[in-house]
């Protein structure tokens, strides 16, 4: 069928050059992780595609454990425990910093049969206690998120404290490399959490997807995801706080405070002059935890950081929200009206097939429905909850290093990779405790400072969406198409994409409508505040946690994501089309150009070849 | 006895053997409270009576006596020696006087002298079949007085012997009774825009949107397959428009006043690439597929018109609905195989397990 099977559609791995001034970043990361002559042969003869979805941006060394963590967690699970018959796990190789996939498959027809055993008599166990299950998993949840909380970094100080000498407690160098390993331990169970359930869930919705599109071909994904989806759920209360402080604004008569762009440390110290505002700032300090847990990015970055740690993005959202009622427009999200829109689907889907395949319609859709509480909420406890005090403990480890010179700055911490930042604090514990020069001071700076150099030249090179040979066989990883979307068709299209003339982009159709304007390419979640009223989003994914931004854009573009994802909906609730999956939307555009985007066909089109002055 | 003329209002399924499957299809749809231009019916008995005058029917009988139907010049042959029998034989004075009589009423109605009506004919069973095999077009529009409703009439039954129909019949055994046909005569819908319908996905069959194509003027031009017509996927559940093609309509058949008929002229150039629905014309159609469907309980093919003269909705009109046959079932195979199914082994199965028997 395929006519690009067999094919060398994408390049080879070894023939990818290393850009200019990048020569040596390889030390960023494990030996394990790049293209090697060891297993060159093995290697070339498999299909790797950039998971531009969850790592956009060039690796820095530390957030490799952003890598491992969710791969052993995903394939232990799926390769070891549930035994999904024919797909092993994820493997992974970082090009130029950035971060390229490949599934491993099971061939053997006998080893699938036996695979099968497992898994029938493992996921059907999960599925047939999921409730309690879920219930446990949240409790497990909410302990691991307050172990990390509660994980003091000591200081190292001239004198341990009284306790040391007098109430049998563990010194300091100890508690330094237990509390280090601590958080790493905590991170990995984390991802073992995480991973739990997110084959089977998203296997659930992928079958009554799968049902709903054989019997009802023309259904849009969308309505499907709708489905299905929750209303109330915990990724949208954040979003659900910020209208309410909004309208408390509003409502004291605090609206002069929130003008666009305004800093919110100005904003906070204003507000704090009245009593209206101290009442309005008490509010804000009851909801932030949790949910200015809430974060700019995905959980996969350091950088991406909590509303608690870069207020900006709440703070704009309500200001645009004070704007928003004070035109007299509705900031509500109509949950009544989508809960029964969300039955009306149902039924009237359901009506149209019939008695023996409504039957089946409505057991899958009520699996369905069962497991998606989790595939929505496991995003705020995980990537957005625990991942932000992950990383703000790391930094405080790193806060360490800086007051005892071996750093320049806390952040600095992110350039080294775990392991690295355990040698430097067993060197930091041992010169601490016997007072004899340390060589830290001289041998990370420099260090810090190349990769730093190193990841902005890294930046600017474009990774191709896929490296390696087509398989002669389809690829028909189940997990590939569930987590990444990854089909024959999206891999076709890619490398029809590679030698394309570049003016149209073709994607899922995730939100209908049809919008023009121009475009906001938005590559660096820092970027996104950056966006202007009625521009169009280019991104390589959306998140969630970019809701507030959903206000003012005309229409949403992604390089990658699937239209189970949250974002896909979060468009379909604010009316603006979204075409996701394009592969390539933030290489092809640039900032400034015209676009339309159509969310019926999923084709995006490039009107003008350059950027309006 | 049934009179052999009625209004279509007073029409319903079960008057099929007399009227043919059009008129009666067109009183149900009256039934339902759909918009259908006003007219009436002549039943097939006004076809016998005919054939008993002047011993018509003999006579037609001896032309096609002993007549191989693979023999292409004989067959058309008889066709013209019936055609030109038929044409020199009046139209019995009963029909006549009643269809007068209907004709009249209808232009009070219309609140017109003479009005301008379209006269098709209306069979039944393999005749139906005949006809859609021949590809005919038993259309005459904007017929107007009385002589010429009652030559359309005539010339809708000389129909029924064109050389295709003959070998058609020939070819099915079924020549033995003569044949029969009813002729619906409704007021004429002078149309802006027009087209047809499907209350399902005429490639998937999916029952969940209804598939419209349109274009400017008559329906003709899309029946006809001499436009690429717009073309959109309505969602039935939402009334969203999933998904919209605008075509190249590069003629409409427009009527122009004092002739018989319509003719095709060059679309304008500002409307030829322009959509001939609006949002507010495809919600109109929508709710009308969807009563027409829910009234006859299976999926149908619809022609519909939007008048020039008056307002929307009131000038939408629906002109013919009949059964989707062509169409396949929606995902037949893959849902077929999944039915039934326990809801784990299907999920199992999207992890890579195969299912026993599956």
């Amino acid at each position: 069928m395929s006519t690009t099977t067999g094919t060398a559609a994408f390049p080879r791995p070894s023939e990818i050059a290393t850009p200019e001034g990048c020569e040596g970043w390889e030390e960023m990361y494990p030996y394990y992780a790049t293209f090697h002559e060891d297993r060159r042969e093995a290697d070339e003869g498999r299909l790797w595609f950039w998971n531009s979805m969850h790592f956009p941006d060039p690796m820095p060394a530390f957030d490799v454990v952003a890598i491992d963590g969710p791969y052993y967690a995903l394939a232990n699970w799926q390769n070891r425990v549930f035994a999904i018959p024919p797909a092993m796990g994820i493997d992974y190789r970082i090009v130029n910093g950035y971060v390229y996939i490949t599934p491993n498959a099971v061939t053997d027809p006998d080893l699938i049969a036996e695979r099968a055993g497992y898994f029938q008599e493992r996921a059907g166990y999960y599925f047939a206690n999921w409730d309690r299950l879920y219930a446990r998993w949240q409790e497990k949840m909410d302990a691991l998120i307050a172990e990390i909380t509660a994980l003091e970094v000591p200081s190292l100080d001239k004198y341990e404290r009284d306790e040391v000498a007098f109430e049998d407690r563990d010194t300091s160098f100890y508690r330094v490399l237990d509390g280090w390993s601590r958080t790493l331990r905590m991170h990995e169970r984390m991802w073992q959490h995480h991973m739990e359930f997110l084959l089977l869930g998203y296997g659930a919705y992928l079958t009554f997807s799968d049902f709903v599109k054989a019997a009802l071909p023309e259904v849009p994904e969308q309505h499907i995801a709708q489905m299905v989806a929750g209303i109330d759920v915990l990724l949208f209360r954040p979003d659900t706080e910020l209208r309410r402080l909004a309208r408390l604004a509003r409502d004291s008569g605090l609206d002069a405070h929130f003008t666009s762009g305004a800093d919110p440390q100005t904003v906070v110290r204003t507000l704090a002059e009245s009593e209206d505002g101290k009442a309005w700032l008490a509010e804000l300090e009851a909801i932030k935890d949790p949910w200015f847990n809430m974060g700019s990015g995905d959980g996969f970055y350091h950088y991406h950081r909590a509303w608690f740690d870069e207020p900006a993005l709440p703070f704009s959202a309500i200001s645009g929200y004070i704007d928003a009622l004070a035109d007299g427009r509705d900031i509500e999200r109509p949950t009544e009206q989508l809960a029964a829109e969300r039955e009306r689907l149902a039924e009237e889907y359901g009506s149209l097939l019939d008695a023996d395949a409504r039957a089946t319609f409505d057991k899958l859709l009520g699996l369905s429905r069962l497991v998606f509480p989790y595939v929505e909420e496991h995003k705020f406890y995980c990537e957005y909850w625990f991942q932000s005090r992950f990383f703000n403990k790391v930094r405080e480890f790193g806060g360490l290093l800086a007051e005892h010179g071996f750093l320049a700055d806390s952040e600095d911490v992110f350039q080294l990779s775990r392991h690295e930042v355990a040698q430097a604090l067993e060197e930091l514990c041992l010169t601490w405790a016997h007072g004899g020069p340390a060589r830290g001071p001289h041998h990370w700076p420099p260090i810090v400072e190349r990769r730093r150099a190193l990841l902005e030249r890294l930046r600017a090179w474009t990774p191709p969406p896929a490296l390696g040979t087509m398989p002669s066989e389809a690829i028909n990883d189940p997990i590939s198409v569930m987590l990444w979307g990854i089909t024959p068709e999206r891999l076709r299209s890619w490398a029809a994409a590679m030698d394309g003339d570049g003016t149209t982009l073709s994607g899922a159709a995730a939100s209908p409508g049809v919008a023009e304007g121009l475009a906001r390419v938005v590559r660096d979640v820092h970027d996104i505040t950056d966006v202007l009223d009625g521009e169009i989003l280019v991104s390589t994914v959306t998140s969630p946690a970019w809701a507030p931004i959903f206000s003012k854009i005309k229409a949403a573009v992604t390089d990658i994501g699937g239209i189970m994802s949250h974002a896909a909906i979060v468009c379909r609730e604010y009316g603006i089309p979204a075409v996701v999956g394009t592969g390539r939307a933030t290489v092809e555009i640039k900032t400034g150009q015209r676009l339309r985007v159509d969310g019926n066909t999923g084709v995006v089109t490039i009107l003008d070849s350059e950027p309006a002055a | 006895m049934t009179p052999i003329v009625r209004e279509l209002a007073d029409l319903r399924a079960g008057d099929t053997e007399l009227f043919g499957g059009k008129s009666t299809s067109l009183g149900e749809l009256i039934a339902a409270g759909i918009n259908v231009p006003p007219g009436f019916a002549i039943s097939t008995d006004a076809f016998t009576l005919f054939l008993t005058v002047d011993e018509l029917g003999e006579r037609i009988a001896d032309a096609l006596a002993q007549l191989n139907p693979a023999d292409v010049g004989a067959v058309q042959r008889a066709s013209d020696v019936i055609a030109e029998a038929m044409r020199a034989t009046d139209v019995p004075e009963t029909l006549r006087a009643e269809v007068s009589r209907a004709y009249r009423t209808l232009g009070e109605q219309a609140g017109v002298d003479e009005a301008a009506v379209a006269v098709r004919s209306s069979a039944r069973g393999e005749d139906s079949a005949a006809a859609t095999f021949a590809g005919q077009q038993d259309s005459y529009l904007w017929v107007s007085g009385v002589d010429d409703v009652c030559e359309a009439i005539r010339a809708c039954w000389i129909s029924l012997y064109s050389p295709m129909a003959i070998t058609y019949r020939a070819r099915l055994a079924a020549g033995d009774g003569a044949p029969a046909m009813g002729v619906t005569v409704q007021l004429m819908v002078d149309a802006e825009v027009s087209g047809v319908m499907f209350t399902c996905s005429p490639v998937t069959g999916d029952p969940s949107i209804v598939s419209v194509n349109a274009s400017w003027g008559l329906g003709l031009a899309v029946v006809g397959g001499e436009v690429t017509p717009d073309e959109f996927a309505i969602s039935k559940v939402t009334g969203e428009i999933l998904r919209q093609t605008i075509g190249d309509k590069a003629v409409e058949y427009v009527h122009t006043p004092g002739e018989l008929g319509a003719r095709p002229a060059p679309t304008p150039a500002e409307r030829r690439q322009i959509s001939s629905l609006d949002v507010e014309r495809l919600a109109g159609l929508l709710a009308a597929a969807k009563a027409i469907e829910r009234h006859f309980g299976s999926r149908q093919d619809i022609e519909w018109a939007v008048a020039r003269s008056g307002t929307f909705p009131s000038n939408l009109y629906m002109l013919q609905s009949r059964p989707v046959t062509a169409t396949p079932t929606a995902g037949s195979d893959a849902v077929q195989d999944r039915k039934g199914a326990d809801a784990m082994a299907l999920v199992l199965g999207t992890f890579g397990v195969k299912r026993a028997g599956g």
